[in-house]
């Protein structure tokens, strides 16, 4: 348990590491881009410079840096918007990171769901009709890239579906609320799931292949347990480990996903803020979005290495 | 199987009275991919795929940046085969010149990975100690960080253009190919041979590229063929949201981009759809191709 601890706190340590060379990469990064947030107001001059002074922009990048950071520690503030000008971005942050966590929350179980299912469904019926079908389905998953999945969900819901019953069937879009209900969020969170599904479900057919094979199972058989009973409480728990050792990149192909899929579908989320701050030179939500993804991914990845030891006693650290 | 038996190398391997051909590992591998039917086809798409990206280069059927060669979003039928998108461009011809894009950037990547994961890896893992300590560091950094944000950033910072794209994606997935590389040679070092070249009075130069890396090339060239499908498909979504080479050059992502207004609308699928199935069916080929090569050449491995 001592062990345990210890091992956690080293890891928030990197974490934070981490997000202070992310954090600071991209400070310096967005403050070298051409042009300010100012350029469409045509604000030249001495007038300009006002501006700059007025939000610390004049100052060498390092101070800067040191004023964003400071303002976090000391008041949890991320900033103010330049481009909706001295308007604070971290309650505005903290909303679409719901937004975007309520998508990336149900195209996690999707793809979890999906892709264990499929995987033991493949390795089961291993070199039948079922196991090529849902292998082939895996691929297609992971090579065909998210926006084309999302345009064909709103092709068949939103249109064709939407025709054949005479508006019964109806995929709405884009979003109307800040949260969608939950027909608005089936269709992103399946684009956005289908992705990452083909690799679970490849992992774990791959880990259900070399589980089944072993002597514990046959024993288990020999001793007559159902079927259903050994694949699901005996097999799956162990070939469970392989899998969650995608979990860490999975997320991270949610999150980039996300990105797409927000802004295809008019999601006001983090993703569609980010593509928007850049294009409006809105550097300190930039940052502000970079920051909480560099979060987001460590504590996914420490979460996802303190699962294993829940799945299996075995690993300690 | 006797009957069907015509080659006759195979006749006197199944007759057991001369040994099997001596074979190097490459002619191996490449007679096991020669075997895997699927890996064959998709190899066989791509060939075709990059003569058609030749072609383009010299010949389309219409000029593919030319506004107006028909009627604004005229479904598919008569002259163009594919119809034409929402500024009356010829599809057919925009999707041919797109294949230059997604081509260039998916192999370029694939070459600038292969040079700086394989360099990083080899120093990181042959050296050991601090030096291993900060590339590994490096990596775990990179690692933390969602790679089309960062791909975003750079492309916004260094500009628009063909070669930006291919510099600010091979920024992030570089790592993978130093990780894996890294791992190769720290096991690789600690074997007999790496020993015997060291008494042997060899240089670290020599060992490192003579001796540990011509031994770890099945699994890295593995590697690099998967870091193509990923280097296309970042590519597609970074100019899928407006960061591509900039227009009126065609690429698939710019051109699925452009047809989802159409698409939302209800008026022309078309537009959207056949860049969408160029994009996939080419990384499904990719995939696939890359699969058989790893089940040829790296047998041991297993996914």
């Amino acid at each position: 348990m001592r062990g345990t601890l210890i091992y956690i706190g080293q890891r928030l340590v990197l974490i934070v590491f981490t997000v202070l060379v992310v954090s600071f990469g991209v400070f310096f990064i967005v403050h070298l881009l051409p042009g300010n947030a100012f350029v469409s107001d045509r604000v030249h001059g001495q007038a300009l410079q006002i501006l700059l002074h007025e939000y610390g922009l004049d100052q060498p990048i390092p101070v800067q840096y040191w004023n964003w950071l400071t303002g976090i520690v000391l008041h949890g503030s991320l900033g103010v918007s330049l481009y909706i000008r001295g308007l604070p971005i971290t309650p505005l942050v903290l909303r679409e990171l719901s937004v975007s966590a309520m998508l990336g929350g149900a195209a996690l179980i999707i793809t979890i769901g999906l892709g264990v299912t499929f995987g033991v469904l493949a390795a089961v019926r291993q070199n039948s009709w079922v196991d090529y079908l849902l292998t082939t389905i895996a691929v297609i998953g992971y090579s065909v890239p998210s926006f084309v999945i999302a345009s064909l969900g709103i092709l068949i819901f939103g249109q064709w579906l939407n025709n054949l019953t005479n508006g019964v069937i109806y995929y709405p879009e884009p979003w109307t609320g800040t949260y969608g209900t939950l027909a608005e969020l089936s269709v992103p969170a399946i684009a956005l799931g289908f992705y990452t599904s083909g690799q679970i479900t490849r992992i774990t057919r791959a880990a259900m292949l070399d589980v089944i094979q072993q002597d514990y199972i046959r024993t288990a058989r020999a001793k007559g347990l159902v079927d259903r009973v050994v694949v699901l409480r005996h097999a799956l728990r162990n070939a469970l480990v392989p899998v969650t050792s995608i979990l860490g990149p999975t997320v991270i192909s949610i999150i980039v996903g996300s990105v797409v899929i927000e802004n295809i579908f008019g999601i006001p989320g983090l993703g569609k803020e980010f593509v928007e701050s850049i294009f409006q030179h809105d550097y300190n939500v930039t940052v502000g979005v970079f920051t909480i993804y560099a979060v987001l991914i460590g504590v996914a990845n420490l979460g996802v290495d303190l699962i294993y030891t829940v799945i299996d006693p075995r690993i300690r650290y | 199987m006797a009957t069907a038996i015509t080659n006759p190398t195979e006749f006197e391997y199944a007759g057991g009275t001369v040994a099997r051909e001596q074979v190097s590992l490459w002619r191996d591998g490449l007679r096991r991919l020669r075997r895997n039917r699927l890996a064959l086809t998709a190899g066989i798409y791509l060939i075709l795929l990059v003569v058609v990206g030749l072609i383009s280069l010299v010949w389309t059927p219409y000029n593919p940046n030319r506004i107006g060669t028909c009627e604004t979003y005229a479904l598919p039928g008569g002259g163009h085969p594919l119809g034409c998108d929402d500024l009356g461009r010829d599809s057919l011809s925009r999707l041919m010149v797109g294949t230059q894009v997604s081509l260039a950037v998916g192999v370029a990547t694939s070459v600038i990975v292969l040079l700086v994961g394989v360099v990083v890896g080899l120093v990181a893992g042959y050296f050991r100690g601090p030096v291993d300590a900060a590339f590994s560091l490096l990596i775990n950094i990179f690692y933390g960080v969602p790679p089309l944000l960062v791909a975003v950033a750079l492309y916004v910072l260094l500009g628009a253009g063909l070669v930006n794209i291919i510099i600010a994606i091979s920024a992030t997935v570089w790592m993978d190919m130093a990780r894996l590389t890294r791992g190769q040679a720290l096991s690789i070092r600690e074997r007999e041979f790496i020993e015997a070249a060291r008494a042997g009075g060899a240089r670290a130069g020599k060992i490192v590229f003579g001796h540990i890396l011509p031994n770890a090339l099945g699994p890295i060239i593995v590697q690099a063929t998967f870091v193509i499908p990923v280097a296309i498909l970042t590519a597609a979504f970074l100019s899928f949201l407006g960061f591509g080479v900039p227009p009126p050059r065609a690429d698939w992502g710019g051109m699925a981009n452009e047809g989802l207004p159409s698409l939302q609308g209800g008026f022309d699928p078309y537009i959207l759809l056949w860049p969408a199935l160029a994009l996939s069916i080419t990384l499904l080929a990719f995939n696939f191709f890359g699969d058989g090569l790893r089940d040829a050449f790296d047998p041991r491995q297993k996914r």
